[in-house]
């Protein structure tokens, strides 16, 4: 299978860096498995018969490659019949949704199977996309949109089949959590907290994405789409962030056994807003952890526990890759 | 509730009929036959319903029935929790405010500024009213420009 990665950011090179290293995995799936090209937002590299995987770990720009088409799009490559697969991870735009949602049509269209943690195509075009991918019998996973390293998707499809998900919370967002951790446990106020989580590489500059609740719900309407079958818009998720949160507050809610959490919430209605969780609570958990609980009717209740940024979702991505390759292997052998 | 029963077939059924038709779930019954009065007999029942308004139906559908009702007591259950409103908050108001007969048993204050106090609230509130009571909260938070951190799980 011939795999084109559509983006060369922080988490473009890291997945670069686990191909490298699963290599022999992958090929024991699809001994046939290679990455043709790379594109970044200036250009491409491309090779029907496989890109030097140990060459394109060890740069930090595409450029440096060798044979690097400056000023080529993505959309060639995807095009142009040169691909099997499209592992999409530019950058989340929950404006427009752009470069992905281009980049995920033409793919889908082209019955190109595409795995991909980018929210933005996916808050603003989950039906639309499912459709594109079922009618043209290919693949669009996902799962390191959501949660990062938490396999939550993978969980609900493969185990909870006959379960009916009646309300799922979590905290899905590592740099809110981050925040209202160092509050709760050395109880300094939302502005120290958040500038150390600046400092540290956790929180962006602008940090309204995050500590406005905006990822969170992003998040949300995903989730939602995905796992409990609505077709649900971001303006539907009711939405309040912490930068509220006074040190008193926690204070007041930590002598009362409970930690002020940001929670996203599918139930009756779709919320985003800040709850006292109980400090016993399974979705208790600290740093930058993100964890989503699940109620249904017959498991009753499930709570994954994970990484939910970073490098960490690789392992998503690549799990991913790997369903993707095994179902093609499959229906290989079927003769289909 | 214990209702006075005619000392004659069919009589306790005729009187759970409103009962189950109302969702009552029997949860113990006593039927005193050996102590008939003037050909009544008194059945005792606890009977745990869904809402306030179906006890409340249950007793009228009885009484419209023609069965005598010699007592009954309702006892709701009701569930503590824990809120923290954050902001400019006229606590006065939110002590006055009674919703669906939630009661705030518990208030701590911290204010550090006048413009940004952090209010804990324990409230009592029927179990069968949480989402009403959460929403309640929620609107005078909003009216007062005030964050409400409501509970995981009302």
């Amino acid at each position: 299978m011939r795999a084109l990665l559509v983006g060369f950011g922080f988490l473009g090179k890291e997945l670069i860096k686990a191909l490298r290293n699963k290599m022999d995995l992958l090929r024991s799936v699809d001994n046939g498995f290679r990455v043709v090209g790379v594109a970044d937002s200036k250009g491409y590299i491309y090779s029907g018969d496989g890109l030097n995987i140990e060459k394109l770990s060890s740069i930090t720009r595409l450029s440096e490659y060798g044979g690097y088409k400056l000023g080529g799009i993505a959309a060639e490559l995807i095009d142009g019949d040169l691909c099997d697969v499209m592992i999409e991870v530019t950058p989340t735009n929950i404006r427009d949704g752009e470069p992905g949602l281009t980049h995920i049509r033409l793919a889908l269209s082209k019955g190109i199977h595409v795995v991909t943690p980018n929210k933005g195509p996916l808050v603003l075009a989950f039906r639309e996309l499912m459709s594109l991918a079922e009618r043209n019998g290919c693949d669009l996973l996902y799962e390191g949109a959501v949660a990062g390293a938490i396999p939550i998707f993978s969980l609900v499809r493969e185990c909870l089949q006959g379960d009916k998900i009646v309300r799922l919370s979590g905290i899905l967002n590592g740099t809110t959590n981050y925040i209202l951790s160092r509050m709760f446990f050395e109880e300094i106020s939302f502005e120290i907290a958040l500038k150390e989580a600046q400092e540290k590489g956790i929180a962006e500059r602008d940090p309204s994405y995050d500590v406005d609740g905006i990822d969170t719900a992003c998040k949300i309407v995903i989730l939602a789409n995905a796992l409990m079958g609505r077709d649900v818009k971001i303006n539907d998720v009711e939405r309040v962030g912490i930068r509220g949160i006074t040190q008193e507050a926690i204070i007041l809610a930590k002598k009362s056994n409970y930690a002020i959490k940001l929670i996203g919430t599918i139930d009756k209605r779709l919320e985003v807003s800040p709850k006292l969780v109980p400090i016993n609570h399974p979705l208790c958990v600290h740093g930058t952890l993100n964890a989503i609980h699940l109620e249904t009717d017959l498991a009753k209740e499930i709570t994954l526990v994970g990484y939910g940024a970073g490098k960490e979702t690789v392992s998503a991505i690549l799990n991913d890759l790997i369903t993707v390759l095994k179902k093609r292997s499959r229906r290989k052998a079927l003769g289909k | 509730m214990t209702l006075a029963l005619a000392d004659k077939p069919g009589q306790l059924l005729r009187a759970l009929e409103p009962i189950a038709k109302n969702g009552g779930n029997i949860i113990s019954i006593i039927h005193e036959r050996d102590k008939p009065v003037e050909g009544y007999v008194p059945v005792s029942l606890v009977v745990d319903f869904p809402s306030h308004q179906s006890f409340r139906n249950t007793i009228n559908e009885l009484k419209s029935l023609g069965i005598m009702i010699m007592r009954s007591e309702e006892i709701v259950e009701k569930v503590r929790l824990t809120f923290i409103l954050i902001g400019g908050v006229d606590l006065r108001k939110i002590i006055e405010s009674r919703v669906k007969g939630a009661e705030i048993i518990g208030l701590e204050a911290s204010t550090p500024r006048l413009d940004e106090v952090s209010v804990k609230l324990e409230v009592e509130a029927p179990a069968g009213n949480l989402d009403e009571v959460v929403d309640h909260l929620k609107r005078l938070a909003k009216e007062q420009n005030a964050t409400l951190i409501s509970p995981i799980y009302p």
